[in-house]
C-alpha cells in the first residue's frame, strides 16, 4: 500500500483525535457532575439553570455547536480584546469545548440517574457517624456512582470519539482532516478512507477494553449473580 | 453522681410531623451513663422516628436534644426547624453510634475499610491506629477473619455485628440501634443480640427500639412504650413486663410475648 509519505501526518491525526476526544471528555465529565447536582440541588434556581442546558445541548445538532462556539467565540474576542483586528479561538479549545459541552449535558443525565440510584441509607451512616457532607460526597456516594455511570459514560464516550471528526471542519488537524487532505492530494478517496475507518476502529477496540477493566474495578465488591 | 452532672443523653419534648401526619407528640426521655433502655411499642407508635430525631438524620419540628448537657443549636423558620451549627452536629453525631435495621454498610469497601472510615475522617486517627482498633472491634464481634471481605459477601448477621464495630470503632458515649435484628433471618438474630448483650454488660449507655421482647426483658434497665406518638409507660422491666397498668400496653405484650 502506497501513503505517498502521508503516513506520519496519518499517525498525528490520530494523536490530534485522542486529544479531542480526552479533552472535551474530562472537562464533559466535570460539566456533567455539575449539572447532576445542579438537578438535585434543593435551589430552584440550580435545578432550573441545568434543566436549561440540557434541554439546549441536547437539542441542538452537535455540528452547529462547533461552528457556534467558534465564530461566536471568535465575534466575542474581536470585539473585546481585538483592538480591530480579527481574534480567533484557537480550532482545538473551540472544538474541545463545544464537543465538552454536549457530552456534559448528556453526561448529566448519566450522573444524575447514577446518583438516584445509591440508597439513601449509605448517606445516612456517613452522617450518623459525624462526616461532613463534602466527604461523603466524594468517599461514599462517587465511588459508587461510577459503578452505576460507566456503562453510560462509556458510550458517550464512544459516540464523541467519532464526533471528534466534526472539528476538522474548523480546521483542526485531526484525523478526519488529514485523511482527507491525503485524499486531495494524491487522489486515492479509498485507500485514505479506508485507513481513517481502521484507525477509528481501532480507537474504538482500544477504549472498550479500557472500559472492560474500569467497570470490572468499579464493581469490586458487588456480588455477581 | 451528683445531681449538677448532666445526663449522657438528654431528650426533651421532641415533635414530629409528615406532612399533616404528627408522628411524635411530644417525648422526652433521660439515659444515665450506663443506662440501656429499649422502645418497644406497635409499627407506626414513632419509636424509630423518635430514635432518627435524637441524631437529626429526621429534624425534630420541636424539642431539644442533650448530649452531656450541649444541646444541638437549631432555630425554627418558616419551613420548620433547621440546624443552625453543621459542624456542631457532626461533632455531636461523632458521639452518638448508630446501627440501623439494614446495616447500611458501604459495599465498595472492606469490612475493615468501613469500620476505619470514620476514625480515620472525623477524628483523624492514622490508618495504623484506626486499624489496630478495628481489627479488635472485629474480633470482639466475632468476625474478625472476614475483615477483608466486602459486604455483600457476607450474611446478615456478619453485616450487622460489621455495622456495629463501625459504631464502636468512634467510642460513642451513646449507641442507638434501630430495630437492629428487624431485618434478619431468625437463626440470625441470636448473634447479633449476643453482641448487644456484651455491649449492655460492659456498661455502655443504649437506646434499642426492639421488638425482641424477651431481650429487652434480660438487658434493659428501662423500658418505654410508645403507642401512637407519645409514650404511654415507661419502667424497670421487671415492671413493665409482669405488671403494666396501661392497657394498651397489655394488650401489646399479649400479641408480642410467646
Amino acid at each position: 500500500m502506497d501513503l505517498h509519505g502521508f503516513g506520519p501526518l496519518l499517525l498525528e491525526g490520530v494523536l490530534v483525535t485522542v486529544e479531542v476526544a480526552v479533552t472535551a471528555c474530562a472537562v464533559g465529565l466535570m460539566l456533567g457532575l455539575a449539572g447532576a447536582v445542579a438537578k438535585l440541588s434543593e435551589v430552584a434556581a440550580l435545578r432550573w439553570l441545568a434543566e436549561v442546558y440540557t434541554t439546549l445541548f441536547r437539542g441542538l445538532p452537535e455540528f452547529l455547536v462547533v461552528l457556534i462556539v467558534y465564530f461566536a467565540g471568535a465575534a466575542v474576542l474581536t470585539a473585546t480584546i481585538g483592538g480591530g483586528t480579527y481574534v480567533d479561538v484557537p480550532p482545538f479549545i473551540a472544538g474541545s469545548l463545544a464537543l465538552a459541552t454536549t457530552f456534559g449535558a448528556y453526561a448529566t443525565e448519566v450522573f444524575r440517574g447514577a446518583i438516584q440510584a445509591i440508597p439513601q441509607g449509605h448517606v445516612e451512616a456517613g452522617l450518623a457517624l459525624g462526616l461532613s457532607r463534602r466527604k461523603i460526597f466524594w468517599r461514599l456516594v462517587m465511588p459508587q456512582v461510577m459503578r452505576y455511570a460507566l456503562p453510560g459514560l462509556g458510550n458517550l464516550f464512544l459516540v464523541l470519539l467519532k464526533d471528534t471528526a466534526l472539528v476538522s471542519m474548523i480546521g483542526v488537524s485531526d484525523l478526519m482532516r488529514q485523511a482527507d487532505i491525503a485524499r486531495g492530494a494524491t487522489r486515492d478517496t479509498f485507500t485514505f478512507y479506508a485507513i481513517a475507518a481502521v484507525m477509528y476502529l481501532t480507537l474504538t477496540a482500544i477504549t472498550t477494553a479500557v472500559l472492560a477493566r474500569l467497570e470490572q474495578r468499579a464493581n469490586r465488591g458487588v456480588r455477581r449473580a | 453522681m451528683t445531681a449538677s452532672t448532666p445526663a449522657t443523653l438528654d431528650v426533651e419534648d421532641i415533635h414530629k410531623s409528615f406532612g399533616g401526619l404528627e408522628v411524635l407528640k411530644g417525648i422526652s426521655l433521660t439515659a444515665r451513663d450506663g443506662d440501656v433502655i429499649s422502645l418497644i411499642g406497635s409499627s407506626g407508635s414513632g419509636k424509630s422516628t423518635f430514635l432518627r430525631c435524637i441524631n437529626f438524620l429526621e429534624t425534630p419540628d420541636r424539642g431539644t436534644v442533650r448530649l452531656s448537657g450541649e444541646a444541638v443549636q437549631v432555630k425554627s423558620g418558616r419551613k420548620g426547624a433547621a440546624v443552625t451549627d453543621e459542624r456542631q452536629l457532626q461533632r455531636l453525631r461523632a458521639k452518638l453510634g448508630f446501627v440501623f435495621q439494614s446495616f447500611n454498610l458501604w459495599p465498595h469497601m472492606t469490612i475493615l475499610q468501613n469500620v476505619i472510615e470514620a476514625p480515620m475522617q472525623v477524628k483523624g486517627l492514622s490508618r495504623a491506629e484506626a486499624t489496630e482498633m478495628a481489627e479488635s472491634l472485629l474480633a470482639k464481634v466475632g468476625i474478625a477473619h472476614k475483615r477483608h471481605e466486602y459486604p455483600s459477601h457476607m450474611s446478615g448477621g456478619q453485616q450487622q455485628r460489621a455495622a456495629i464495630a463501625r459504631a464502636l470503632a468512634m467510642e460513642p458515649q451513646v449507641i442507638l440501634f434501630d430495630e437492629p435484628t428487624s431485618a434478619l433471618d431468625p437463626e440470625l438474630v441470636v448473634e447479633v443480640l449476643g453482641v448487644m448483650r456484651s455491649l449492655a454488660e460492659e456498661g455502655r449507655t443504649m437506646l434499642i427500639v426492639t421488638h425482641e421482647m424477651g431481650f429487652a426483658r434480660d438487658v434493659s434497665s428501662q423500658v418505654v412504650f410508645l403507642h401512637q406518638g407519645r409514650i404511654e409507660e415507661q419502667g424497670a422491666p421487671e415492671q413493665i413486663f409482669k405488671d403494666p397498668t396501661s392497657p394498651r400496653l397489655r394488650q401489646f405484650l399479649a400479641s408480642h410475648l410467646h
